[in-house]
């Protein structure tokens, strides 16, 4: 009898188990199909030998990752570090992080003051914070060049203001590309910021106040750490497709300012060095891997320590 | 407190109240929902600014100071704990945001763990705590600044009966031994008899009556705090006559009584008397104050109710104790007197 009923138990955990597969597999499917498999090809392709004119020769080379780290000299064929890898890499992460800390705090008011508008005109802020999203992101980042050109809208103003007497510089500099970065990316910040500040229970922030809390204290003792789910969402949000920008270096920091994704979409165009920009691909998926990890480890123990 | 109003567009939801808050007393606003109790206990707390009057503290204007600058603290009605700290961080919580050493917040703390029972849990997550367990961490963080004045609203509402009545001592417990003074809110007549030294009746944002529980439970001023606590019999009848603070009044239901008279004297001439139903008994026939037809009786476990129909149409109750003897009741329809005890009536502002 009872040995039935264990085996009648087993049996349907067996069943659940196989349920839980089947529901899930259109899913594993998809990112099977769309994001591993294409992920294996980069990997493959990082491994082989260039072709001629693009495309890969289908013989092993480590050729490729040799060349993320270390550059040939064409006329004496000595070996160094690819110092410009290196620094456009960095040069993207500060960008990357500069971008995701623009956007916290530009973010973060935005949020806090839909959040704190009547419900029922709150989806109304939430519709106008979208509307950037209706327009290609290549003919918005262009609307940005136009503002900030040098004989652009912005400059033409302050001249005539007599504010400035010659036009600024703000177009091709990293100040260009932070600005149109931030402005890309600011509502996937916005978005989850708002969902944990409409969750946030006011009556704290009224308890904070009646315990002495400044409003510095408030904000930083009390609103952070509660809406701190949200903010990491944000950042996790924000980070990674800044980190990849390819778009907004390439038209507002012009040709002498890359970044990661100006530089690999270089190798696959008149590079012609497919390996090398698989190569690039595969160390920018691992500097997003070890970035994350990072942040989710050092956000969890925060998260963790208060709450014991 | 002085005139404090307090308008919500032109809705008045605290009208005019003076109230006067003596130092280490356990003073009650009583009152029905939304008669303004929250509003008047924000406006002490600094959350609403009065639309006119001033909030006074020892004598010193406090109305335009910011609620982190009042040395007055809140238990929330729904506790408002801080769910990402530990139960000793929340209660600290005042004294880091005063800027207190670390040292003396945490004697501070450990003081106050074990005053309201809760030694050994300070590290706990406070969302792990149950309802009363949150609720004493409530009281302790706000007692743990040592505020002049401690605000409750509604601090027991949440809780189940048997938990409220023992959180009832031991706030008055806490009360006792901190020497803070309290005000505290609820619309829960017996917590407000039980627990205060004063309270004030409050209704449509005016304060109707202040007093001890005593006074206001004996000489209700008007109708509707007689109403609004306690089971009532109201009588009408009209003034005979009056000395002192006592006044002859005869009833319509027949009968002349001796009646306490409200402050400021006798009204009108045309008169309402209370009665509470236990502080009258049954009579024979014509041997009491007046007379009527004894209507339903109603067994209540350590009390009866008599319901006797009066001659003028209206129903008097007298509740008798019930005792293991029981005395014999007459029967429904019996032609029965109502005798009112000295000092049993009270005639009403209104
Ligand atoms: N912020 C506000 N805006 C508009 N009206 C308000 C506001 N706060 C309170 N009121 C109104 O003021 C009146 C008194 O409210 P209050 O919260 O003081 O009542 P209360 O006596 O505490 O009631 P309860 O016992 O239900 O808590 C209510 O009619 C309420 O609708
Ligand atoms: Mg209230």
């Amino acid at each position: 009898m009872a040995l039935s009923a264990a085996q009648a138990g087993e049996a349907r955990q067996k069943k659940d188990i196989r349920d839980r597969w089947l529901l899930s597999a259109p899913a594993l499917l998809l990112i099977l199909v769309a994001g591993v498999g294409p992920l294996l090809i980069v990997v493959l392709y990082s491994f082989l030998a260039p072709g001629s004119y693009g495309d890969v020769k289908w013989e092993f080379s480590s050729q490729g990752w040799f060349n993320v780290f270390f550059a040939r000299d064409i006329f004496d064929d000595t070996v160094s570090l690819a110092d410009a890898h290196f620094s456009i890499f960095w040069r993207s992460i500060k960008l990357a992080l500069g971008t995701t800390v623009l956007c916290a705090i530009f973010g973060f008011p935005t949020a806090y003051f839909i959040a704190t508008r009547p419900p029922h005109n709150r989806s109304v802020w939430l519709f106008l914070i979208t509307i950037p999203f209706w327009t290609n992101m290549l003919i918005r980042t262009f609307a940005i060049q136009e503002l900030i050109r040098t004989e652009g809208i912005i400059n033409s103003v302050l001249l005539k203001l007599g504010v400035i007497s010659a036009p600024v510089q703000m177009l091709y500099t990293d100040f260009a590309i932070l600005l149109g970065m931030t402005y890309v990316h600011l509502p996937l910040m916005v978005l989850p910021l708002y969902a944990s500040l409409e969750k946030l229970d006011f009556r704290l922030i009224e308890a904070a106040y009646d315990l002495y809390a400044s409003r510095f204290n408030v904000l930083m003792k009390v609103i952070v750490p509660l809406v701190k789910p949200g903010l990491i969402a944000g950042s996790i949000l924000v980070f990674i497709p800044a980190l990849s920008s390819y778009v907004i270096p390439r038209v507002l920091g012009g040709g002498k300012n890359l970044m990661i994704g100006n530089l690999i979409e270089l190798q696959f165009g008149q590079g012609r060095n497919w390996p090398l920009g698989a190569a690039l691909s595969v160390t920018l998926v691992i500097i997003v891997l070890f970035a994350m990890l990072y942040y989710v480890r050092n956000a969890g123990k925060a998260g963790g320590s208060s709450h014991g | 407190m002085r005139a404090i109003s307090k308008s919500f567009g032109t809705f008045l939801a605290v009208d005019n109240v003076t109230l006067d808050i003596r130092p280490n007393e356990f003073f009650t606003l009583l009152g029905p929902s939304g008669c303004g109790k929250t509003t008047l206990l924000r406006m002490i707390a600094g959350f609403e600014l009065p639309t006119e009057g001033q909030v006074l503290l020892d004598d010193r204007d406090i109305s335009s100071l910011l609620p982190n600058q009042r040395p007055v603290n809140t238990v929330f009605q729904n506790y408002a704990l801080f769910p990402h700290l530990t139960v000793a961080e929340n209660i600290g919580f005042g004294l880091k945001m005063l800027g207190k050493p670390k040292a003396d917040i945490a004697a501070v703390v450990a003081r106050m763990l074990k005053l309201v029972h809760l030694d050994g849990r300070g590290d706990n997550p406070v969302t792990q705590l149950s309802g009363g367990q949150q609720q004493r961490v409530a009281l302790a963080r706000a007692l743990a600044p040592q505020p002049k004045v401690l605000l409750l609203d509604e601090p027991l509402s949440a809780l189940d009966l048997k938990l409220r009545k023992s959180m009832q001592i031991e706030l008055k417990r806490l009360q006792a031994e901190t020497g803070i003074t309290f005000v505290f809110v609820t619309h829960d007549q017996e917590e407000a008899l039980t627990m205060s030294d004063r309270i004030a009746v409050m209704s449509q944002g005016q304060v109707r009556q202040v007093g001890s529980a005593r006074e206001i439970y004996d000489r209700p001023a008007d109708r509707f705090v007689a109403d609004f606590i306690g089971e009532t019999n109201f009588l009408e009848g009209t003034l005979a006559g009056s000395e002192g603070s006592m006044a002859s009044v005869r009833l319509k239901a027949g009968g002349i009584i001796r009646a306490g008279l409200p402050e400021g004297g006798a009204p009108k001439a045309d008169l309402t008397v209370v009665v509470r139903p236990e502080h009258a008994e049954l009579a024979a026939a014509g041997s009491g104050t007046f007379d009527g037809t004894l209507g339903e009786v109603i067994y209540f476990g350590t009390d009866t109710h008599f319901h006797v129909r009066l001659d003028d149409g209206g129903t008097f109750i007298v509740r008798r104790q019930n005792t293991r003897s029981g005395a014999a009741a007459p029967e429904t329809g019996a032609r029965v007197g109502v005798r009112l005890g000295e000092g049993a009536a009270q005639i009403l502002k209104d």
